[in-house]
């Protein structure tokens, strides 16, 4: 079957997930928050075989490599970077408006990915830039700190709704900020091994481990903004709305990062 | 004066400030493209602006005085605070003393007073428990009818916020001394040629090596989508007019000599050999092949005119290879100079020409474009990145729990004090306290 065909069912079914965790929201019906599950569980595996068999198709075609390499696969691999964050985190923390919003999201980057019309889906060949055994760790650590990121966006903006707007629906706006914490934490590391990695591969393939190009320089941005985060946290004690402005500003560079630097900045990194 | 500097490098709010000024003053790089020639500059902005930008040197203002300033800033600031945080983090991490303080009961971070009237078996095991699920096995201690038990896990984790400060030092310090001793550059290198001259990046002159290096063969296959799959260059270090060594360098895969590191960046078409011209005489109908270099002259066969190639072009309007021939027919006022292709089509050749030319064969002439670069910051960088992942898996992944508690007899019954520091997750761990205390005071 065609990856493509199957990562439209995985946009459909992270929607429906969303749908079912509202739901379960709205109605407080502990029946219904066991079949959001279910469905983002079943999306995430209908994922994760779309992306092998991506990745065996490239092997037919005689061009094989990791999907992670074209904008395509790496919105692919955001949304899946996502959801496994979510699951992965909601061992500790069960509430389904963090389901709500992890789904949400996955659901927007595949509908981008599918719909829009400048992304082009189809296998690609490898420039030999991109030929390194670097390839997966750096994208692997980059993604899963995107996803970090996206998700303490969302809680951000939960929490700033919740203070100002007091919309009792929301949970517990402490509950909010301790996740936003810890997801930026967690990203934070991921995010400098990211930055490590392409350094490593950036002084194999041009010589030099850091060079200002656009996009590295962009990724320290990103690094210091959520630095300073991290410091005002634990060294000054900072909480509630002031942390979540920052985290919002530290998405939209983390947005930049990804996109803005492609669309808007050139370098060497054009290829994503 | 002193104490004044020291306050301000002390303070956290100067490295929060200096990261995001940093931050948005790196913005300003990406948006102006580093390290052009200042001609580009110059015709890109008027000369008020152009002038201000050159004086704060915008145009490599990640190696400007106001840049390093601030790097050298937050080096300070990051040094200052580690060492403040020093004698802490080694009394935490030294091992404890063997003579209990009763103090910690009035000055922990957690604190708790619970009376039970339980056995004073069942009140020491449930004390066992609850330091056991929450920090690790006590060691119990008995001093004047007084008994305590007590824990402590993850001392080392303490030390992960001083490795990342000191990592971000080490990575600050490579990255200086690779800016003042290190270059990066470029060597383009035709097939055959060699080199020992590296233009610099960034419009900073060349920089000789102490050897050459021979570009011997060049090759690079294509996908069939026309885009490159994989180039290599063949190469030959020459030292002292002596073959050191040969070897292959392909993308991703640099080759390292005497501290320089060889990558290969890019190539490209340095020109044409092997030409290969047929010729027809249009009268006699004999074909033959010439193989005229660049600009000299070859007489055709069987007639007293001669033929010049003027020079080679890969794509002669669309059409494909091509090169400018010169035809010199005696008695004819002017030269023919007329455009032949593979095809053989001629292009303004004159009608009544007696010959009929075609481009039967060329073989591209390869440029290896290679980046050359040295830095001996490197292994600073490396321990430093090695250090700072280590510095944050301490950090994140374990904590610094400890636990006191206290069993004092008071009259009929026993008074049990509770105290515990944690070095993050205070609100988790005081939540699991609750729940686990509930349980001792519980008959």
């Amino acid at each position: 079957m065609n990856d493509t065909f199957i990562i439209s069912i995985v946009t459909f079914t992270y929607f429906l997930a969303a749908f079912v965790f509202l739901i379960s929201i709205i109605f407080h019906k502990k029946s219904v928050d066991k079949w959001a599950l279910i469905i983002t569980v079943a999306g995430l595996m209908l994922e994760t075989s779309a992306i092998i068999i991506r990745w065996i198709h490239s092997y037919q075609l005689g061009i094989g490599h990791a999907p992670l390499s074209n904008f395509y696969e790496s919105l692919v691999f955001f949304s899946w970077s996502i959801i496994l964050v979510y699951l992965i985190a909601r061992k500790r923390y069960q509430n389904n408006l963090f389901g709500l919003l992890s789904t949400f999201f996955a659901f927007l980057i595949l509908a981008y990915a599918s719909l829009s019309g400048n992304v082009n889906c189809t296998i690609q060949p490898l420039i030999p830039a991109l030929q390194s055994n670097w390839l997966i760790s750096h994208v692997v650590s980059s993604f899963f700190a995107y996803a970090c990121f996206a998700i303490s966006f969302g809680t951000s903006i939960l929490y700033l709704l919740k203070i100002k707007m007091k919309m009792s629906i929301l949970p517990d706006a402490l509950f909010l900020d301790e996740i936003t914490y810890r997801m930026i934490s967690i990203g934070f590391v991921l995010l400098t091994l990211g930055i490590i990695t392409g350094a490593a591969w950036a002084d194999r393939a041009w010589g030099r481990y850091w060079g200002w190009d656009p996009k590295e320089t962009w990724s320290l941005i990103t690094w210091l903004i959520y630095g300073a985060f991290l410091h005002t946290h634990l060294a000054r004690g900072w909480r509630g709305v002031k942390m979540s402005l920052v985290s919002i500003i530290g998405f939209i560079a983390v947005i930049f990062t990804y996109l803005g630097v492609n669309y808007v900045l050139s370098g060497l990194h054009s290829y994503l | 004066m002193i104490k004044k500097l020291h306050k301000l490098f002390s303070s956290v709010k100067l490295t929060i400030f200096l990261f995001l000024f940093l931050a948005v003053t790196s913005i300003m790089g990406t948006i102006i493209q580093q390290g052009l020639p200042m001609e580009r500059y110059k015709s890109l902005y008027s000369p008020s602006v152009f002038s201000a930008l050159k004086f704060f040197n915008i145009f490599d203002m990640y190696h400007s005085w106001w840049f390093t300033t601030l790097l050298t800033l937050l080096s300070i600031n990051i040094i200052v605070c580690t060492f403040k945080q020093v004698p802490r983090i080694i009394r935490l991490i030294s091992p404890e003393k063997k003579e209990i303080d009763d103090t910690v009961f009035k000055s922990s971070q957690i604190r708790k007073t619970l009376q039970s009237q339980k056995k004073l078996s069942d009140i020491e095991r449930q004390a066992e428990i609850l330091s056991e699920s929450l920090v690790g096995t006590p060691v119990k201690t008995v001093k004047n009818d007084t008994i305590y038990f007590l824990a402590e896990r993850g001392r080392y984790s303490r030390l992960g916020m001083i490795f990342v400060h000191i990592s971000i030092l080490l990575i600050l310090a490579g990255g200086l001394i690779g800016t003042m001793l290190g270059f990066v550059g470029q060597m383009n290198i035709v097939e055959g040629e060699r080199s020992n001259t590296v233009k610099l990046f960034g419009g900073k002159g060349t920089e000789k090596l102490g050897f050459h290096i021979r570009c011997d063969d060049f090759t690079v296959e294509f996908y069939g989508t026309g885009m490159p799959k994989e180039y290599k260059t063949d190469f030959t270090i020459i030292d002292n007019d002596k073959k050191i060594t040969s070897g292959a360098m392909k993308v991703n895969h640099p080759f390292i000599y005497k501290g320089l590191k060889f990558c290969q960046a890019t190539y490209g078409i340095a020109g044409v050999s092997d030409l290969l011209i047929g010729v027809k005489n249009n009268k006699t109908g004999v074909k033959t092949a010439l193989k005229p270099g660049i600009m000299k002259k070859v007489p055709l066969p069987d007639s007293n005119a001669s033929f010049a190639i003027a020079k080679f072009v890969t794509n002669q309007g669309g059409m494909g290879p091509a090169v400018l021939g010169v035809l010199l027919e005696p008695g004819k006022a002017q030269h023919d100079i007329f455009w032949i292709f593979q095809n053989g089509h001629n292009i303004n050749q004159q009608q009544k020409s007696a010959f009929t030319f075609t481009l039967d064969g060329f073989s591209r002439l390869y440029y290896t474009g290679i980046q050359v670069s040295k830095d001996p910051g490197v292994p600073l960088v490396w321990i430093g990145f090695c250090l700072i992942m280590i510095g944050f898996i301490l950090s994140l992944f374990f904590t610094h729990k400890r636990i006191w508690i206290r069993i004092s007899a008071s009259q009929d019954k026993y008074e049990i004090s509770i105290a515990a520091s944690v070095s993050k997750n205070r609100k988790t761990f005081e939540e699991k306290l609750e729940g686990l205390t509930g349980k001792i005071t519980v008959e």
